[in-house]
C-alpha cells in the first residue's frame, strides 16, 4: 500500500534499490563494531592465557617472602586461582558488561583502580592526538607549498630524524631542558584531591614527549599524501586555471589526501597509548600506564584485563571514526 | 606496549612486590636525627610534601594487608599505630604500648597501652581494640610469619588496657616482632570501612586518592607535639621522576630513592641527603647443603676473594658500608669484635685446593634487577673471584622467575633483604636449621643449639653474650657473603628538619619532622 501511494518507491526489502546511506552507514558501522568486539574478546582471552604462561602467578607475587606453603595455597583460594584459566576469565567476561571489572590480587576493585587513571590517560593521549594533527598537517602543507625547496627539505628530514627518537629520549630531554635547566615547567606531574593534574602546566612536556615522535611519522604522511595527490588531473587543471595556491590547498589537495592522513593519525592512537605507559613513568603521570606496567609485574590478570579492554574499546573507537572519515571523504570518488 | 623499556627504567631501585614487612626497620649506631643545623627549636606549622615509591595497580588500603607500596604503608602508619616502633638503642621503642613484661619463661608477655591513647573520633582505644587488631592480622595470610608463635587463641584482654600474647616458646624478642606491622584499628571495623578507618596516630586522614593522600595534624595524640600542619604524600612510580620532582622543588622529600639519585644532588647545595646506614643487606647465598659450595672451606675461599670496598664503592656508588658476613649489622647486640674480613687471594686458592675445588668448570650466579645495584653486585662479584681462580657466569633472571625457581634451592645466587632488624631476626628466619626461608639450606648444630640458648636467656647482657658466640659460627661457617650494608637515601629541601635516620621501615616515621621556613 505505502509503496503505490509514494509514488511507486519500493519498499527497501523488495526491490533492488540500494539501501538509503545514512542506514547503509549505520549497518556498515555495526558490523565492524561487532567484528571488532570480538577481536576484543579474542585479545582479553589471550591475555588471560598468556598471563597463566607466566612463571609465578598473583598469589606468589602479592605474598611476603617466607609465606609457607599452606599461606600460599589459602591466597591461591582467596584469589580464585586454583580454578581453571577458563572459567575465571568466563566470570570476568560476564561481569564486563554490567562494568564490573573484577578484584585486583590485592583486594581493591578493578575499575576503582580505573577510574582516575583511565580519565588521565586519555586526556593525555587526547592532547597529544590533537596536537600531531595540527602539527602535522601544519608542517606537511608547509612542506608540500613547494615540493622540493629548501623548507620541504627541512621538514621532510627533521621529521625523519624525530620519528626516529623514541619517546624516553625525548621525554628525558625535555624534563632536563624545560624543568631541571630553566625551572620553566614542573618536572612531574602530581595531582590533587581529585586525582587530576593539580596545573595544566603539568600536562605541556607529557603531551610533547608523547606528540614529538607521531608528529615526525605523521608529517611524512601528509607530505606524501599531499604529493600524491598533486600529481592528480584535477589538481593540475587547478593550476592551470589560476586558482590561488591557499584554495589549491585547503579546497582540492587536502579533502583528497584526507583518507590516508585519517588512517596515519589514527595509527598513531595505538602508538600514543603504547608511548604513555613510557611517558607516564617518567613524568609521574597519573595514567594507566603505572597501572598496567604493576599489574604485569603481578600477574594480575583482572587488572591488565581492565586496562586491555578500556584502551581496545578507545583504540577500536577511533579507528572506526577514521574509517568512517575515510568512507566518507572517499564515497563520491571510488 | 612498550613494556622492555619500562622496565629497564623500573630497575631503578624499588622494593619487589615479596618484599618482607615483616624483616623491617631496624637498629642503627648512628643518631637518630638528620643533621638539623646547630640547636633549631622545631618551629610549628606547615605542609611536608614526601614522595614514596609505589605502583597504582599495588594499592591497598589494608593495613593488614601485603603493603607492596612504600606510599601505602607511609599513610598507614602515619594513621595508625602499632604496639612498639623501630629505634636505635634500643632498637625497640614503645608507641602504643607503653611497656612491655615477660613472664619468667619468656612465653607469655603483657603489654601495657599508652595511657589517653585515643582514635581520631575520640574513643579511647581499649586492649579489646588490641587484640581484635592482632587477631585479624594473625588471620591473613602473612599472619603466621608476622606474629611468630603466636596462636590467635592466644591473644587475650586482660582488663582496659592490658593485652597478652602467649608464645608457643620462650622469644625474647617478642617486643622487637611488634615494630612495623601491628596496626591497630577499632574492633568491628569493615573491610569495606578500612580506607577510612580512624588510627591512633599523629596525623589523621584529609583525603586519599589514587594512592596519593593529604594527612593532617592530630592536635590530641598522645605520642607528644607534632610540629607539621600536614603531610602529602605524593606516590611515585620510578626514583628518577622522584628525584627530578624534589630538585623541580615539587616535592620537600624524596624518601628511599636511592644512591643514583644522591650522586645527581651532591652537585646542590641546597638539597639534604639523609643517609640511613645498614638499610639492605644483598648477600650472596652459597648453598651449604649440597652442591659445590657445600664445602665450608671453598665458601671461605669466596668470602676471602671479594673485594669488599671496591663493591661498596662501585655497587653502592660509596653510599654503603663494608660488612663482615653476619646479618643484622644494625643490632646493638651487633658482633663488633670479630676482625673484619680482609682480601687475601693466596690465602683463598689455598682453601680452594685444600678443598678440592674444580676450577676448570664455570658456576652460574642467579641474580635479578628487583633492586638497584643487585645485578650490578653479582657482575662485580664474579670478576672479582675470577682472580682467585673460580669462573662464575651472572644469569639474570626475571623476578618471578626467580623467586618461584631459584630462591632456596639455587647453588649460587643473590638474595637481598630490606631489613636489618637484628641478629636474631636473621639466624630465625634463615639460618636455624628448620627455619623456613634457609636460604642456603644450612644444617649447624652448634649454631641451633647457640640460638635455643640465645632464645632462653632473660638477662639482656647474657643473652648479648651468647649472641657474640652465635655470629662467631655465623662469621665461620654459614651460607652467607655479605660484602656490605647499603645506605637508605633520602633527598629533602634545605627547610626539612629532623628527618628519620633509621634503616628499613624506621623511615616512615616522619612525626617529628618541622619544616624551618
Amino acid at each position: 500500500m505505502a509503496g503505490t501511494l509514494t509514488g511507486g518507491e519500493p519498499a527497501a526489502a523488495s526491490g533492488p534499490r540500494p539501501v538509503p546511506a545514512a542506514v547503509r552507514t549505520a549497518l556498515y558501522a555495526a558490523g565492524v563494531v561487532a567484528r571488532r568486539l570480538l577481536l576484543l574478546a579474542v585479545l582479553l582471552a589471550a591475555v588471560f592465557a598468556a598471563v597463566e604462561l607466566l612463571p609465578g602467578d598473583a598469589a606468589t607475587a602479592t605474598s611476603e617472602r617466607g609465606e609457607t606453603a599452606a599461606d600460599l595455597a589459602a591466597r591461591r583460594r582467596l584469589l580464585g586461582l586454583d580454578r581453571p584459566v577458563a572459567e575465571r576469565f568466563w566470570d570476568w567476561m560476564t561481569g564486563l558488561p554490567t562494568g564490573d571489572l573484577g578484584t585486583s590480587a590485592r583486594g581493591e576493585p578493578v575499575a576503582g583502580l580505573l577510574a582516575h587513571p583511565f580519565p588521565n590517560t586519555l586526556l593525555l593521549g587526547g592532547l597529544a592526538l590533537l596536537v600531531t594533527l595540527v602539527v602535522s598537517v601544519a608542517l606537511g602543507c608547509w612542506a608540500a607549498a613547494r615540493p622540493g625547496g629548501g623548507i620541504d627539505r627541512t621538514v621532510s628530514a627533521s621529521a625523519t630524524g624525530i620519528l626516529a627518537l623514541p619517546e624516553f629520549v625525548v621525554a628525558v630531554a625535555l624534563v632536563l631542558v624545560f624543568a631541571l635547566w630553566t625551572d620553566w615547567l614542573p618536572a612531574v606531574t602530581l595531582t590533587d584531591a581529585d586525582g587530576s593534574p593539580a596545573s595544566w602546566r603539568m600536562l605541556v612536556l607529557p603531551v610533547l614527549a608523547l606528540a614529538v615522535p607521531q608528529i615526525g611519522w605523521n608529517t611524512r604522511i601528509v607530505r606524501a599524501a599531499l604529493a600524491d595527490e598533486a600529481k592528480a588531473p584535477h589538481i593540475e587543471t587547478a593550476v592551470l586555471d589560476g586558482l590561488p595556491r591557499h584554495r589549491i590547498l585547503t579546497h582540492h589537495l587536502l579533502p583528497g589526501a584526507l583518507p590516508t592522513v585519517a588512517a596515519g593519525i589514527a595509527t598513531s592512537t595505538g602508538m600514543l597509548l603504547g608511548g604513555a605507559v613510557v611517558v607516564e613513568t617518567i613524568f609521574n603521570y597519573p595514567g594507566i600506564g603505572s597501572v598496567l606496567a604493576g599489574a604485569v609485574t603481578d600477574r594480575d590478570s583482572p587488572v591488565i584485563a581492565g586496562v586491555v579492554a578500556v584502551t581496545g574499546a578507545v583504540i577500536t573507537g577511533v579507528l572506526l571514526l577514521a574509517d568512517l572519515v575515510r568512507a566518507w571523504a572517499s564515497g563520491g570518488r571510488t | 606496549m612498550n613494556l622492555n623499556r619500562r622496565q629497564v627504567l623500573w630497575a631503578g631501585g624499588t622494593t619487589g612486590a615479596a618484599m618482607l614487612l615483616a624483616a623491617c626497620g631496624g637498629g642503627g649506631e648512628s643518631s637518630a636525627k638528620s643533621p638539623a643545623k646547630g640547636n633549631e627549636k622545631p618551629r610549628p606549622g606547615g605542609t611536608l610534601r614526601v614522595g614514596a615509591l609505589g605502583r597504582a595497580s599495588a594499592i591497598t588500603r589494608d593495613p593488614h594487608g601485603t603493603q607492596a607500596n612504600e606510599s601505602d604503608y607511609l599513610i598507614i602508619s602515619l594513621v595508625h599505630d602499632t604496639l612498639t616502633v623501630p629505634g636505635t638503642k634500643p632498637n625497640t621503642l614503645p608507641r602504643l604500648a607503653a611497656r612491655w613484661q615477660a613472664s619468667d619463661d619468656l612465653k607469655t608477655w603483657r603489654f601495657t597501652l599508652a595511657k589517653g591513647a585515643k582514635f581520631h573520633d575520640g574513643t579511647p582505644v581499649t586492649a579489646a581494640d588490641v587484640v581484635w587488631s592482632l587477631k585479624r592480622l594473625r588471620a591473613t595470610p602473612s599472619g603466621a610469619s608476622r606474629l611468630p608463635g603466636i596462636k590467635a587463641e592466644n591473644i587475650k584482654a586482660e582488663g582496659d588496657d592490658t593485652v597478652v600474647l602467649v608464645s608457643d616458646y620462650a622469644n625474647a624478642e617478642l617486643p622487637l616482632l611488634t615494630r612495623l606491622t601491628t596496626f591497630v584499628l577499632k574492633k568491628d571495623t569493615k573491610d569495606a570501612d578500612l580506607g577510612k578507618a580512624p588510627g591512633t596516630g599523629p596525623f589523621k586522614l584529609d583525603w586519599f586518592r589514587s594512592g596519593n593522600a593529604r594527612l593532617v595534624r592530630n592536635e590530641d595524640w598522645y605520642g607528644g607535639e607534632v610540629h607539621l600542619d600536614a603531610i602529602e604524600v605524593k606516590i611515585f612510580e620510578s626514583p628518577q621522576a622522584m628525584a627530578n620532582a624534589l630538585l623541580a622543588g615539587q616535592i620537600d622529600v624524596a624518601s628511599n630513592v636511592g644512591a643514583v639519585a644522591a650522586r645527581t644532588a651532591e652537585a646542590r647545595d641546597d638539597i639534604q641527603i639523609v643517609r640511613r646506614p645498614n638499610d639492605m643487606a644483598m648477600p650472596m647465598v652459597m648453598r651449604t647443603a649440597d652442591g659445590p659450595f657445600a664445602d665450608a672451606k671453598v665458601r671461605e675461599a669466596l668470602r676471602l676473594a671479594v673485594d669488599r670496598e671496591a663493591m661498596v664503592k662501585q655497587v653502592l656508588s660509596g653510599y654503603g658500608t663494608v660488612a663482615n658476613d653476619i646479618l643484622g649489622t644494625g643490632d646493638p647486640a651487633y658482633a663488633k669484635d670479630i676482625p673484619q674480613r680482609a682480601r687475601d687471594l693466596v690465602k683463598a686458592k689455598q682453601l680452594l685446593k685444600d678443598a678440592g675445588f674444580d676450577t676448570s668448570k664455570t658456576y652460574r650466579l642467579l641474580t635479578t634487577e628487583d633492586i638497584a645495584g643487585l645485578a650490578e653486585s653479582a657482575t662485580l662479584f664474579a670478576s672479582q673471584v675470577r682472580e682467585a681462580g673460580v669462573k662464575v657466569e651472572v644469569v639474570k633472571q626475571e623476578s618471578a622467575t626467580f623467586w618461584d625457581k631459584t630462591w632456596l634451592k639455587g647453588d649460587l645466587y643473590t638474595t637481598y633483604w630490606g631489613t636489618n632488624d637484628s641478629v636474631v631476626f636473621f639466624a630465625s628466619k634463615t639460618m636455624v636449621s628448620d627455619s623456613g626461608q634457609n636460604e642456603a639450606g644450612w644444617k649447624d648444630t652448634a649454631f641451633d643449639a647457640t640460638y635455643r640458648k640465645a632464645m632462653g636467656t632473660k638477662d639482656a647482657a647474657a643473652r648479648t653474650t651468647v649472641l657474640q658466640e652465635l655470629q662467631r659460627i655465623e662469621f665461620d661457617r654459614s651460607g652467607y657473603l655479605l660484602w656490605g650494608m647499603a645506605d637508605g637515601i633520602d633527598l629533602a629541601g634545605a627547610a626539612v628538619r629532623d628527618l628519620p635516620t633509621l634503616p628499613g621501615y624506621g623511615r616512615v616515621q616522619l612525626e617529628q619532622a618541622w619544616l624551618a621556613r
